[in-house]
């Protein structure tokens, strides 16, 4: 009775990815052609002489002669047969490889092949260790012994059988003559060593995964087998298209600039874990890791998705941002992948937030994206979706690459962390260490532990929001207490930082493809015209200055108790800004919004609250609010802002004004 | 009454005698189909031959009928397990035998799976297929590991006499009588346990092999060779220079 163990299963079921196993087997038979193929020489032992042994060179000749390639290349191919276990080596048999002198070695029984069809079974390799176990008088090897355990327990049913059959083998391999026991006892060894590699080991026999379904096999022609096919043409002919000349080009360049950076083309400092069995490289690698290294940083300075997919890179430039006062941009970005890639059930809150915190007019973190984008966001808005942000977020996302991230690498943030980036020695490990290695191997934190671990990073994030990271067009007023949202979404981390490779703006959703249309247009006039005058840094800024004394100003006049609040925040509102700013990038969100509130309510856009916290009075009644209006006004004071979203006020009402 | 329980009596006297026979048709199972790996294992090598092959079938034979006899014998054993006293006992011996059986069965029909494939890629029919197998080293024929088969007694092999079957009717028949016997008898296999602990098998020795051991010592000496302690076992193909 089986329990089919799969853990190490090096059985090769439905594996066309081990195709040179095949072609490995035609060329071994090929190498027995007593006159074409390998000259073979007995092997001289102290009682007996066995025939049949080759040397590694005569080997290698072989090959290079018969595929016509140099000995480099032959010595690999060589050493794949060995690896595949179609050879094996008659002197220092647990390594794997041809050695280009006068080392022996033989070929292995069809029975031992590795070959598609037969599974490598637990039972046999515990019958192996059994029969080892005899043999050795109980001193297995550490990893046998390891095994032996294991087996022992898993297959304890058996057991008795595994111990009989052992017995029952030995005894059997007893009968044969001398030469030809020490041969099968050899061409036995090797096919474990092959197939139950010990430790520290690359085994050749690793494929990857199990596929489900066998490849060569004959697939049903149902209806549906057509439908497939009509789908994925259908796929290809809407995929768009460019000319090879571009594409390779591109390849060209990203291996030029890769090229350095990968872990097996060049070194890996301080050494690959694959190789070496030492982490160093990934514990220095971390995502959130204080002092990253200089080859991390270096490609930061690739591109600006790079630096947005590293979490490093995202920190540190979000640190430049806040610098710059302009963090807004990036924390929306971080939002809308948030609400990307997000759970369904929280999209529609997800969505309304966002809009408060980034989008509405007088929002406390307005981010500055073009009429067109904002009209078409915000009637998306009204049915929200995963993607309903995309156009509004490839905006700003395009805007921080092409203002933010040229001026993050020439700023002293970037400058000192490039500095201080470290870049560590070469490891040199000894035979000794390298196996001492091996041994201290252990798996790396569990998943839920780092879930956890992200989780309080974000809430710590959460906490430390810095409230006078305002956007220059809402009021900088220090003493207000300003909702300044987005507390729950600072960094998403979790899942948009692994999907987010899959998912830049390069390959926009199906929506933002039909909306690009027109807004990407629109952007290219409006970066057109940017750029052809000149600094449109400077003239952003000249325009914050001015609308922030112009803030200033309209304060002063409210505390003088002159004007009603409607026409200060009418002053402060951004509309009144786009007369003054001379940026050309910064467009106004024209008067007339369609998904404004109902006519009745023109003039302030929204109210004030003295000191609501957030989660309340987000969809206030009616009467609730004309009071709080009226309230208000009569104060005199100023207080908590809070944003309606123009498309939750259905009914028209009597109100003030 | 005396004679019902003469007749219980009679009848755990019969099962035991059973059940020795079982066991020890197993013991001649597990000779005979590890002398038939001994076989397989030179197929398709420089030592492979029409007499190999010749052997392979008798030897192939002699397992059927072992395992034709063992699996009636259990079948009968465990589908009538009456409301004896001693029941439970004698049922877990019966189960490990049943256990012990299907394992055999299984590793049984894996060895004829591989010598049925390799029998089809190494055919000889002709002579010059003589020149694709492969040199093992091998050169002796089996015959010492022939005659140990030939010596092996069951209790029932001269009873029944049959041709040898054609090697996929063969694996076919095994195939069949695997799966008849676990749908026919519900057997738990896990809670069949080892009769004795792990590693025991290294302790005790061998009946009529002391003497050998000198011998194995040199054996293993001559397999290791040298050995050049290097880097640690590796296969070069994805190390980096």
């Amino acid at each position: 009775m089986t329990i089919r163990n799969t853990l190490q299963d090096h059985g090769q079921r439905y594996r066309p990815r081990m195709a040179c196993l095949k072609k490995s087997e035609k060329v071994l038979l090929e190498m027995q052609d007593p006159k074409t193929g390998l000259k073979s020489q007995p092997q001289r032992l102290v009682i007996t002489t066995i025939p049949h042994a080759i040397t590694g060179e005569d080997i290698i000749a072989w090959l290079a002669d018969r595929f016509q390639i140099d000995t480099q290349e032959a010595r690999s191919f060589g050493s794949m047969l060995v690896a595949l276990g179609y050879i094996y080596p008659l002197q220092d048999h647990k390594r794997l490889v041809i050695k280009p002198d006068s080392s022996l070695y033989r070929f292995q029984t069809p029975y031992f092949w590795p070959t598609q069809q037969w599974p490598v079974e637990d039972t046999d390799y515990a019958i192996y260790l059994a029969k080892r176990n005899i043999r050795k008088k109980g001193i297995l090897e550490l990893h046998e012994q390891e095994h032996y355990n294991r087996l022992h327990k898993w297959m304890n049913h058996k057991w008795d059988f595994i111990v009989m059959q052992a017995k029952e083998q030995y005894r059997a391999a007893k009968e044969r003559k001398k030469p030809d026991r020490v041969v099968f006892d050899c061409q036995e060894r090797a096919y474990w060593v092959v197939h139950r590699p010990p430790p520290g080991t690359v085994t050749a026999m690793d494929y990857g995964l199990d596929r489900q379904v066998d490849p060569n096999s004959d697939e049903a022609i149902t209806p549906d087998f057509y439908e497939r096919i009509m789908i994925f043409t259908q796929q290809s002919i809407m995929r768009p298209r460019v000319k090879s000349s571009v594409s390779i080009g591109a390849l060209v360049k990203y291996c030029a600039t890769y090229n350095n950076h990968d872990p097996f083309l060049s070194r890996c400092l301080p050494s690959n874990p694959w190789v070496t069995d030492d982490v160093t490289y990934w514990t220095l690698n971390m995502p959130c890791v204080e002092i990253p290294t200089k080859m991390r940083v270096e490609r930061w300075t690739f591109s600006f998705a790079e630096l947005l997919s590293d979490t490093r890179g995202r920190d540190d430039f979000r640190l430049f941002l806040k610098k710059e006062f302009s963090g807004e941009n990036l924390a929306f970005w971080e939002a809308c992948e948030d609400l990307k890639w997000g759970e369904a059930a929280s999209i529609k809150e997800k969505a309304e937030h966002i809009y408060k915190t980034f989008l509405a007019r007088g929002a406390p973190r307005w981010i500055n994206i073009d009429g067109k984008t904002m009209e078409v966001t915000v009637k998306g808005l009204k049915h929200p979706h995963r993607y309903v942000l995309d156009p509004a977020q490839t905006h700003i996302y395009m805007l921080m690459k092409k203002d933010s991230y040229g001026r993050y690498q020439k700023s002293p943030v970037f400058k000192d962390t490039v500095k201080k980036a470290i870049c560590p020695d070469e490891h040199r490990f000894s035979c000794a260490q390298l196996e001492q290695n091996s041994k201290k191997r252990r798996p790396s934190l569990s998943p839920i532990i780092l879930r956890q671990m992200e989780q309080e990073q974000r809430a710590k994030m959460a906490a430390n929001i810095d409230i006078t990271q305002l956007c220059r067009f809402t009021t900088p007023v220090p003493h207000l207490a300003v909702y300044s949202g987005f507390t729950d979404y600072p960094t998403a981390t979790a899942s948009p930082s692994l999907t987010f490779l899959a998912h830049t703006p390069a390959c926009p959703s199906p929506i933002s493809v039909a909306l690009d249309s027109t807004s990407v247009s629109e952007r290219r006039t409006e970066t057109g015209e940017g750029e052809g005058e000149g600094n449109p840094a400077a003239r952003a800024q000249v325009g914050g200055n001015v609308s922030k004394s112009r803030m200033a100003l309209s304060l002063r006049r409210l505390l003088k108790g002159g004007c009603t609040p409607g026409t200060m925040f009418a002053s402060l509102s951004p509309k009144c800004h786009s007369a003054a700013s001379t940026s050309s990038r910064i467009q106004p969100i024209s008067p007339d919004q369609p998904s404004q509130a109902p006519p009745r309510r023109t003039g302030n856009f929204f109210q004030i609250k003295v000191d609501i916290p957030p989660e309340c009075r987000i969809y206030p009644i009616e009467s609730e609010d004309e009071e709080e209006e009226s309230r208000v006004a009569s104060r005199g004071g100023v207080g908590a802002k809070e944003i309606i979203c123009p498309w939750e006020s259905l009914t028209t009402q009597n109100g003030t004004g | 009454m005396t004679s019902r329980w003469r007749r219980s009596v009679d009848e755990l006297a019969l099962r035991g005698r059973q059940r020795g026979e079982c066991e020890r048709a197993q013991e001649a199972l597990g000779r005979v189909t590890s002398c038939f790996q001994q076989l397989a294992a030179s197929l398709g090598s420089s030592a492979d031959g029409s007499f190999l092959r010749d052997e392979m079938d008798e030897t192939r034979n002699l397992a059927q009928r072992i395992c034709r006899g063992l699996s009636r014998r259990l079948l009968r054993l465990l589908s009538d397990c009456g409301p004896a006293p001693s029941g439970l006992e004698d049922r877990q011996v019966s189960e490990r035998l049943w256990v012990l059986f299907l394992s055999a069965l299984e590793t049984f029909l894996s060895d004829l799976r591989k010598a049925c494939d390799l029998i089809g890629r190494f055919p000889l029919r002709q002579r010059y297929d003589r020149r694709a197998l492969v040199n093992t080293g091998c050169v002796d024929g089996v015959v010492a590991v022939a005659a140990r088969v030939a010596s092996v007694q069951a209790p029932w092999l001269t009873l029944e006499e049959e041709p040898t079957p054609d090697l996929t009717n063969h694996i076919t028949e095994l195939e069949a009588m695997l799966s008849e016997m676990q749908l026919r008898v519900p057997v738990a296999f896990w809670s069949v346990e080892a009769t004795q602990p792990a590693g025991v098998e290294a302790c005790g020795g061998l009946e009529g092999l002391e003497g050998l051991q000198e011998v194995e010592d040199s054996l293993e000496e001559l397999m290791e060779g040298e050995i050049v302690s290097r880097r640690p076992a590796c296969c070069c193909l994805s190390c980096v220079g």
